[in-house]
This record gives structure tokens, C-alpha cells and sequence, in this order.
């Protein structure tokens, strides 16, 4: 089944303001907001959707009172809304939306919804790094940092959630809407991917117990690791608190700078993921420090060599 | 010994502050002012073990100002006795911090 990823998630918040002020300093654009939420759009248009816990267009919350209330899919066309349809509507009750989309919940509740993919073709370079050996991929003259480069969220990477049987997640996925397993964290859980895209996970699990149920992290992909580190140290210096990172994963290989946030779960820059297809076998590690990350650094105030001038610099008369 | 932290009156109701780290050792905390008390915990949500709690400097409580939330996962902790009463901390409270009012209105850290 063609679907592509995550084009937006819904969450039911505390405090609007709060979200609204965090999600245009993260760098998403707020393309429209008003006293009863908003819509904080990537460069391609996927989004987070905030709404008031009670407002009553929402899915019912779950009972751990997580505030992620709904994750849209993006699928390639109208034939795979109606196949993703005609397959939950076999064992679940599906909702035939007047736009053309469906809504169905997944094994473990959290609702779900299939529509053609609303997202925006994006046309930007990536990062482009020179290295001795291989051609330069900056050409002469063209400088590669300087202080306000702009450095945007510019799609919806992924989303992973607590849930209490992983098994039943991956099986769910993987059966009945054609995610592959692109490898595992043994403790954790599944980094999967779907058939629409090449991205090594769009979705990740997390086994705990039931009351912790719901939304650990949702990320945007960053055009590269030195826009990752200006985005996450620009957000850091606005008195947002980071939670883990930077650093670089290995499964996956991307780059990541985690942010505690008030949509009760955390927030993650990420940049530079693998792409595989189906001729990747999935490998396995045992969850652990050592398999998370290759390395993780922790920010400090910026710092230059050097004591003051000797005695005389900068005079006339040398 | 007791160290200043600030004034208990630069607190209005329904207000969290974060203090530290204490003793070089990274260990942060903060307080909060409630119905004219002071209350003062660790800032580390026992629901990891010890992840800091608050999303923005000095944010840690919910916008109606009358619960402790993490801002990893969302666990909520009454601000009077630091128990969890939802989300992923349930069954944990947090930690009190030796920070207290003194009668001259002074926040102490107490070593
Ligand atoms: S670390 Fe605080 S709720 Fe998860
Ligand atoms: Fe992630």
C-alpha cells in the first residue's frame, strides 16, 4: 500500500499559547491560528495541529490523558485511501470522510487518518559538504555556515509512541498496511517504514506499560546536520530546554537534537536519514546507550581561543 | 548552611521558578507558590529518573497553573505533595527539594 508518511499530527492541548509560541520558535510556520488552535506547517506543508483537550471535533483522548489525538497519513492517491479502507473495514469500524479520506483506530486506539497526501514537492539544495578525494560538492566561493542561514523544518520525519505489546503494533503495521521493518532495538521495539517512501522509519515503538501509552516524540527532517545545530542551538538560546542531544543515531544514521515541550511529548530536529528499499535485511540490537546513538554531545556557550592582546597590540609605530 | 535563593515575594500565586544547579553537581530545582505556600522539588521527573521537567525556562506547570507537568510525556504531579495523578509518572512522586520560605521572606537552599 502507497503510503508516504506522516502528513500531520493532532494534538489535544493544555495551553494553545503556550504550543503556538513553542512551534513558531521550533521553526514551524503558523499558517493559520486562532483562539481555538492553529496549524504550524514544514516547507512541504505537513503539520502539527493543535486543538484544546475538550474541543469536540477531536478522537476521544486515551486514558493516559497523552495529548496526541490523531496522525494523518499521506498516501499516494485515492485508489490507496480506498484499499487501506476496504482492508480495516474488515475487522473495525472505518470512517468515510465527505473529503474522500478515512478514519479507523490501530490495535492499540490511537486513531488514525488516511488522505492523498497533501504535501507540497519540495526543490532545495541539501547540506553539500567538500572532502578530500571526492569531488567538491560546494563549489568554489560558496561559504557553507554563516550566523542566520536560514535553517527550517522542512518535512514531517516521524512519530514513536509508548505502547504496552509490540508485537501487536508491528503486526498491525506490517500485515495490514504494508510497513516494512527496517530494523529493531530488542526491548523497544520496530523502526518501520512504509511502502511510499525510502526514509529509514516514519514510525517507531516503544514498549511500556499501559498508563504511559501515547505520543514519546515526533521529529522534522532538517536539510542537513550544520541546519540541525544552528536550529537546535537558535531554539536553545530562546530558553528552550533540551532534553537529549545533539548527537547521531545509528540505526537510521540520523542526526538528532531532542526538546522537552509543552505538547506532552518531546521534539526532535533531525537530519540526514538513511534510505533503504526492500532488499535491506533489518538488523537488531539489544536497546542500550551504545546502540542509540554513535556519539551525543551536550551544548555550551560559544568560546575562542586566545587570552587578551599582549601588552602594545594594535598601537602605531611597529 | 543556608543559601539565598531569592525573595519568596518576587513569586506570584500559581508561579514556578527553576533554581540551580546546586553544589556544582548539575542538580537543578524548582519551586513553586500556591495559595501563599512554597513548595520545592528536584527537577528531575521520576518517570526517566532524571530528565529535566520544564519545556521553556521557568515553565513547569500547567496553564491553569494548579498541576506540575512534565514536559517530556506530560505527567501530571499535584503541586502540594508531588504525587503523579496521570501520565507516565503514575505511582511516582517527585522528589523535595531542601529549599524552604524563611520568616524574613527569604528562599533558602538548605545544605
Ligand atoms: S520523563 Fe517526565 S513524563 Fe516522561
Ligand atoms: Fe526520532
Amino acid at each position: 500500500m502507497n503510503i508516504i508518511g506522516p502528513d500531520a499530527l493532532v494534538f489535544g492541548v493544555d495551553d494553545i499559547d503556550a504550543c503556538a509560541t513553542y512551534l513558531t520558535a521550533y521553526g514551524l510556520n503558523p499558517a493559520s491560528v486562532d483562539a481555538k488552535g492553529g496549524r504550524f506547517e514544514a516547507l512541504d506543508g505537513t503539520a502539527i495541529v493543535i486543538r484544546r483537550r475538550g474541543d469536540p471535533s477531536l478522537p476521544p483522548p486515551l486514558e493516559s490523558g497523552s495529548m496526541m489525538r490523531l496522525i494523518v497519513y499521506g498516501v499516494a492517491d485515492r485508489a490507496t485511501v480506498q484499499a487501506v479502507g476496504d482492508e480495516l473495514a474488515r475487522d473495525r469500524q472505518v470512517q468515510r470522510l465527505a473529503d474522500g479520506g478515512i478514519e479507523a483506530v490501530d490495535d492499540h486506539g490511537f486513531p488514525l487518518r488516511f488522505q492523498v497526501t497533501n504535501r507540497r514537492p519540495l526543490d532545495l539544495p541539501g547540506e553539500r559538504i567538500n572532502a578530500p578525494g571526492a569531488p567538491a560538492q560546494r563549489g568554489v566561493n560558496h561559504i557553507g555556515v554563516w550566523q542566520d542561514m536560514p535553517a527550517k523544518p522542512r518535512t514531517l520525519s516521524h512519530v514513536v509512541c509508548f505502547v504496552p505489546d509490540i508485537a501487536a503494533a508491528e503486526q498491525f503495521y506490517v500485515n495490514r498496511l504494508g510497513f516494512k521493518v527496517t530494523d529493531r532495538l530488542g526491548n523497544a521495539g520496530p523502526f518501520l517504514r512504509p511502502a511510499g517512501t525510502q526514509d529509514h522509519h516514519t514510525l517507531f515503538f516503544i514498549q511500556t506499560p499501559p498508563h504511559m501509552k501515547g505520543c514519546e516524540h515526533f521529529a522534522f527532517h532538517m536539510g542537513g546536520p550544520t541546519e540541525l545545530m544552528l536550529a537546535g542551538t537558535r531554539f536553545l538560546k530562546a530558553g528552550y530546554q533540551s532534553f537529549w542531544g545533539p548527537g547521531r543515531h545509528k540505526f537510521g544514521s540520523n542526526w538528532f537534537w531532542y526538546f522537552n515541550s509543552p505538547l506532552g511529548c518531546h521534539v526532535e530536529y533531525d537530519a540526514d536519514m538513511d534510505l533503504h528499499d526492500d532488499e535491506w535485511t533489518p538488523r537488531e540490537a539489544p536497546m542500550s546507550p551504545e546502540a542509540s546513538q554513535a556519539f551525543l554531545f551536550e551544548h555550551r556557550e560559544k568560546w575562542a581561543p586566545g587570552g587578551p592582546p599582549p601588552p602594545g597590540a594594535g598601537k602605531p609605530g611597529h | 548552611m543556608a543559601e539565598i535563593l531569592c525573595r519568596f515575594d518576587e513569586l506570584r500565586d500559581g508561579e514556578a521558578r527553576g533554581l540551580g544547579p546546586f553544589d556544582g553537581s548539575g542538580a537543578k530545582a524548582f519551586i513553586v507558590r500556591r495559595h501563599g505556600r512554597l513548595f520545592a522539588y528536584w527537577d528531575a521527573c521520576p518517570h526517566y529518573g532524571d530528565t529535566p521537567m520544564a519545556w521553556r525556562t521557568n515553565a513547569y506547570l500547567n496553564a491553569a497553573g494548579d498541576r506540575i507537568v512534565c514536559a517530556s510525556h506530560g505527567a501530571e504531579f499535584e503541586i502540594e505533595t508531588g504525587r503523579c495523578v496521570v501520565g507516565a509518572a503514575l505511582g511516582k512522586s517527585l522528589t523535595p527539594a531542601p529549599i524552604e520560605a524563611t520568616q524574613e521572606g527569604a528562599v533558602v537552599f538548605n545544605r
